[in-house]
Parts: structure tokens; C-alpha cells; sequence
């Protein structure tokens, strides 16, 4: 488990987080920028000398009433959101300033391996400057996993980066991820990375936690700000089919509908565990199958809940499609003139689900 | 006719120069290290006072300086009469007594450096070798230390060649005695007053060329650090 209860005072802004989580898989830390991401990583990291409360991961007491572990003494990897690899050693020596400090390195012990794994064999005698952006990340997420951790923290590793390197560097991450055993704590303002990388949700706000736990169970929370938000999204997780013709290719969700996606599948990815992202406003209601759509995706729904706040005019709607849950945003007059209701059998039109391997 | 080389007496004056000026250098960088880092990594109030009190040499005339000193290296005065109850020789007048003058008189020129140095380090490279588990004595040495190498070599430089050209506090506290305190820019002077110009020439003109080596060297330095930032 890792258990967190913390407070820290800064000006004008307080951080008072508490939760607990199993210490396992990968934790998206999602919220608006200020409401308390890095601080939180940064408080867990014993980098914020001033913070107090408990920290507790896998049984290992960070941080307690009486006592606080200084940074260097917590087995905590952090990786940072500019890489701060240090200008003075090279690749190689970088990677290996926290392994060196180790006692007796366990998990990790072929260095070659883990360097092609990570994609930086060719630059291991090379300068840290002239290094690309991407490169760098992934230096500096070697040189914490080499120091053999007890937890990864994340803080928006790859909101520096362009468009195409952020892509390339999410699906290194997401296979990294599979593999390995260590807890992570990612921080993001991204639903995309989070919805692609966690397993476990922890929303925050204004210094506080406003939810947490399992990422499908917390992203169906209807009244939460977050479901309440433009940026509101439901994951589905599925398994590739097959290429439906050219440009489109099938996937059974784990309740065994199945959904048309745009694009071609690789024979690769045939039998490949996916997740889709689905946005709360791409999804709208019908009351009957419409006969001929544009829309790829109809599925029979039932609906679970109808939150009780509207949101300039409109509404989020938690559906059960026999694979969990999704959200729809529904206009008010929607909801009054269809009359919806809990319970309610009808169809949702998903306008488009993002693949998001 | 210009002598082309030095007499005796002066070669001794130049010998206790670059001496005085090594010794002070190496006590300087040594003493100025936790000084001017607890000055980087310190919140306290004090730290402005401390700071002024350094500082202090940059404005005070040297022989005000070299005055006090003075008061202070006498048998009644703070230092003399610990020395004298630890029953060593009084420094005033003495080649120990201008190692202090000046390791006071230059501390600011090793400790401002050294300061920024440390400061450029940055807290956030620490946090990052804090968290691969580096303890704050192994991040001093394998993160701070190198990434100052620069600021260590400025400060040298500076505290060397500032106690080269030191005359008025030399002249309070150690007085013209050949062979133990008269020091390059004493010689040179006293070869001016007694109207011996050539050579207060090949004396000046020597420490001419010197600095401008020293100089030279600490630029290329600096430019060559420069290049590689860039490349």
C-alpha cells in the first residue's frame, strides 16, 4: 500500500492530500495546473522540507509525525519534467549515479539489455549536450529505474517535448510500464497520457484530492469536477479483431461489444490489449437504433445515472454498456425531452473513440 | 643601462611575493568553501550582514585595514595577546602576520566567486542527485565541486594576483624587512624613492608580465568552457 496524508503550507496555497493506494501499477495524478500535482510528488519525494503528516509506501515510513527521511535516504525515483541530467558526467555516467549509490543493484541486472531497452546504447560515451529533448527523458528516466527504487514518481515528463517525440516516447512508456513491477506516480494535465498510462486515478483540486482509486470507477464519478469538465472522458478496454476494410479496423470491448475505429491494424496488433479513450462530449443519446449513420459506433445502453448538476446548460450521464461504464454529455433540454430516467435502455452514438495505442 | 637580471635582495622580495601570494591563495579557497556555501544554501537575516562584513575589503582603504590589524597583532591588542598566552612569537612584523592581512584583506575575491559558483550549480540539480540518493556531503563532492571547477579557478586567480599588488596593508603590519616581510611592491617602491628606476623597471615590468600570463590564462579558460556549452 502506499498511504499519504499530508499537509504543506506554501503562500497562498495549501496542500492537503490524503489517500491510500495499492502499490502496484501506474497511478495518473490528474488535475489543473496549481491544483497540487508536483507538490504532491515533490512532498512523497521529501524534496518540500516543510511538509507534515505520513507517508508511508510499502510499509516504508517516509515521513511520520516524528521523523521525516531526508530525500537521499527515500528510495524514491523521480523524474522531472526537464530532464536536470547533470551537465558535467556523460550518458553513461548519468544513467549510473544512482546505481553506483546502491548498495547491491537486485532487479536490474543486465546493463546492456536495459540500455536497448531503453534506447540509448548508441549515446552512452556521448555528451549530455546535443542531446534531443526525447533523449534526454529517457536518460533521465534510466538513470531512476537504475537506481532501483521503491516508487517512480513522474511529474509531466512529457509535456516538454513536440508532438512527435511525445507520441513515440507514450508508447515506449506504456510497454515500459507492463514490464515493471515498481509503482508509478504520473503526474499529468493530459488526458490522453492518463487515459493511455494509468490504471489508478488520484483527481486533484485546489490542493485536495477529489477522487480516487480504479481509473474506470473514478472517471464514471458524474458529479465529480472532473466528469463535469470539458476535459471529461470514459477508457474502454478492448482487443484488437481485425481490419474491418482499409481504413478501419475492429476491436471487442472487454463486455464483448465491438467498435469500429478509424484506421488500419498492423497484423501485429491483432490480439493486442488496447484501451480507448472516449470523450464524454462525443457521445450522444438516441431512444431508438437509428437505421443509417455516419456514426461507426451505436451501442445498446442502459443508463446508470443522470447528475444532478448541470453544467451551462448540460449534463453528464453515466451509461452502462455491458463493459463498464461511459459518460455522455447531454444537453439539458436532451434530458427533459427524451425523458430520461435511470434504468432507461437506449442507444449511445459514440462519434469517435480514440485508439490510444 | 638597464640591469637584465635581478639583484639578490629583489629575487628574495619576489620569492616571498609569490609565496605570500600561494599561501594566501590555498588558505583563502580552504576557508572561503563553507563560507561561501552556507551563504548560497542559508535563509537566515544574518546572511546580509555577513555578506557586508566580507565585502568590507572592497571599499575600506588598506591601510585602515592594515591599521587595526595593527592594534589587533599588538602584544595588548585581541590576536597578539592570544598568541602571546599561547606563548608563540607575536606575528606583527612577521611573514605569518601578512598571510593573515591578506587572507583578510582578499576574502571577498575567493568567496564571491565561489558564492555564484555554487549558486549556478542550481537547487534543482541537487533535488535530482538527492533522489538517485546522493547524501548532501556526496552531492557537495560529485555534483557541487565539479560543476564550480570554473568559479575555483576565478578565485584563485583573483585572490593570487589581488595579494600580488598588495601595499598598504603589507606596509601597517610588516614593515620593509628583507628576507622575511619586504614583498615585491615594497621593493618596487623603495626603489622609486631612492631613484633606482631601472630597477623598480625590470621589477614592475616582470609583474607586468606575469599578470597579463595569469590573465590570459584564466580567459582562455573561461572561452574554452564557453565552446563547449555551445557545441
Amino acid at each position: 500500500m502506499i498511504e499519504i496524508d499530508i499537509k504543506l503550507g506554501k503562500a497562498n496555497f495549501l496542500l492537503d492530500a490524503r489517500f491510500k493506494i495499492p502499490a502496484f501499477g501506474v497511478t495518473g495524478i490528474f488535475g489543473p495546473s496549481g491544483s497540487g500535482k508536483t507538490s504532491l510528488l515533490r512532498v512523497i519525494a521529501g524534496l518540500e522540507t516543510t511538509a507534515q503528516g505520513r507517508v508511508s509506501v510499502k510499509g516504508r515510513e517516509y515521513l511520520k509525525a516524528d521523523r521525516a527521511l531526508a530525500a537521499h535516504q527515500r528510495r524514491v525515483g523521480f523524474v522531472f519534467q526537464d530532464a536536470r541530467l547533470f551537465p558535467h558526467l556523460d550518458v553513461e555516467e548519468n544513467l549510473l549515479f544512482g546505481r553506483r549509490r546502491l548498495r547491491k543493484p537486485i532487479i536490474i541486472n543486465r546493463l546492456e539489455e536495459f540500455y536497448e531497452l531503453l534506447g540509448v546504447t548508441s549515446l552512452l560515451s556521448r555528451d549530455i549536450s546535443g542531446l534531443s529533448g526525447g533523449e534526454q527523458q529517457r536518460i533521465a528516466l534510466g538513470r531512476a529505474l537504475l537506481a532501483e527504487p521503491d516508487i517512480l514518481l513522474m511529474d509531466e515528463p512529457l509535456s516538454a517535448l513536440d508532438q512527435g517525440t511525445r507520441k513515440q516516447l507514450m508508447s515506449f512508456l506504456e510497454e515500459l510500464f507492463q514490464q515493471l513491477e515498481m509503482p508509478v506516480f504520473y503526474v499529468s494535465h493530459s488526458s490522453e497520457e492518463i487515459a493511455r498510462l494509468a490504471d489508478q486515478l488520484v483527481v486533484m483540486e485546489g490542493g485536495q484530492v477529489k477522487a480516487c482509486g480504479d481509473i474506470q470507477r473514478v472517471l464514471s464519478l458524474v458529479d465529480s469536477d472532473l466528469a463535469q469538465s470539458d476535459s471529461s472522458f470514459s477508457v474502454i478496454n478492448g482487443v484488437v479483431q481485425q481490419s474491418v476494410s482499409d481504413d478501419v479496423t475492429l476491436v471487442r470491448s472487454e463486455g464483448g461489444q465491438e467498435l469500429l475505429l478509424p484506421g488500419a491494424a498492423q497484423p501485429g496488433d491483432i490480439g493486442k490489449q488496447v484501451r480507448l479513450r472516449v470523450r464524454a462530449r462525443d457521445v450522444s443519446l438516441c431512444l431508438e437504433k437509428p437505421g443509417s449513420s455516419s456514426i461507426l459506433n451505436i451501442l445498446p445502453a442502459r443508463v446508470v445515472e443522470i447528475a444532478e448538476q448541470s453544467q451551462r446548460g448540460s449534463r453528464t450521464v453515466r451509461l452502462d454498456i455491458g463493459s463498464g461504464a461511459i459518460l455522455a454529455k447531454v444537453s439539458d433540454y436532451s434530458v427533459k425531452h427524451l425523458k430520461l430516467g435511470q434504468g432507461m435502455e437506449l442507444y449511445a452514438q459514440i462519434k469517435s473513440a480514440a485508439l490510444l495505442n | 643601462m638597464l640591469p637584465m637580471t635581478l639583484s639578490p635582495d629583489d629575487m628574495t622580495a619576489f620569492l616571498i611575493t609569490l609565496k605570500l601570494a600561494a599561501v594566501t591563495t590555498c588558505i583563502l579557497l580552504v576557508i572561503s568553501t563553507p563560507l561561501a556555501w552556507w551563504l548560497a544554501t542559508t535563509q537566515t537575516r544574518i546572511r546580509g550582514l555577513i555578506e557586508a562584513l566580507i565585502a568590507l575589503p572592497l571599499v575600506l582603504p588598506p591601510t585602515v585595514l592594515g591599521f587595526y590589524l595593527l592594534l589587533a597583532l599588538s602584544p595588548d591588542g585581541v590576536i597578539g595577546g592570544f598568541t602571546g598566552f599561547l606563548g608563540l612569537p607575536s606575528l606583527a612584523f612577521s611573514f605569518w602576520g601578512l598571510v593573515l592581512g591578506s587572507v583578510i584583506y582578499s576574502l571577498p575575491f575567493a568567496v564571491q566567486p565561489l558564492q555564484n559558483g555554487f549558486l549556478n550549480v542550481g537547487r534543482s540539480t541537487l533535488e535530482a542527485s538527492a533522489s538517485l540518493g546522493a547524501s548532501p556531503r556526496d552531492r557537495f563532492t560529485s555534483i557541487v565541486l565539479p560543476l564550480s571547477k570554473h568559479a575555483y579557478l576565478t578565485a584563485a586567480v583573483l585572490c593570487f594576483a589581488h595579494t600580488l599588488g598588495e601595499f598598504g596593508v603589507v606596509l601597517m603590519i610588516g614593515g620593509n624587512i628583507p628576507g622575511e616581510t619586504r614583498v615585491l611592491s615594497i621593493a618596487i617602491y623603495d626603489h622609486v624613492e631612492s631613484i633606482q628606476y631601472q630597477n623598480a623597471h625590470l621589477l614592475s615590468a616582470s609583474l607586468l608580465v606575469f599578470s597579463v600570463m595569469i590573465l590570459l590564462l584564466v580567459y582562455r579558460g573561461k572561452r574554452q568552457q564557453f565552446s563547449v556549452v555551445k557545441a
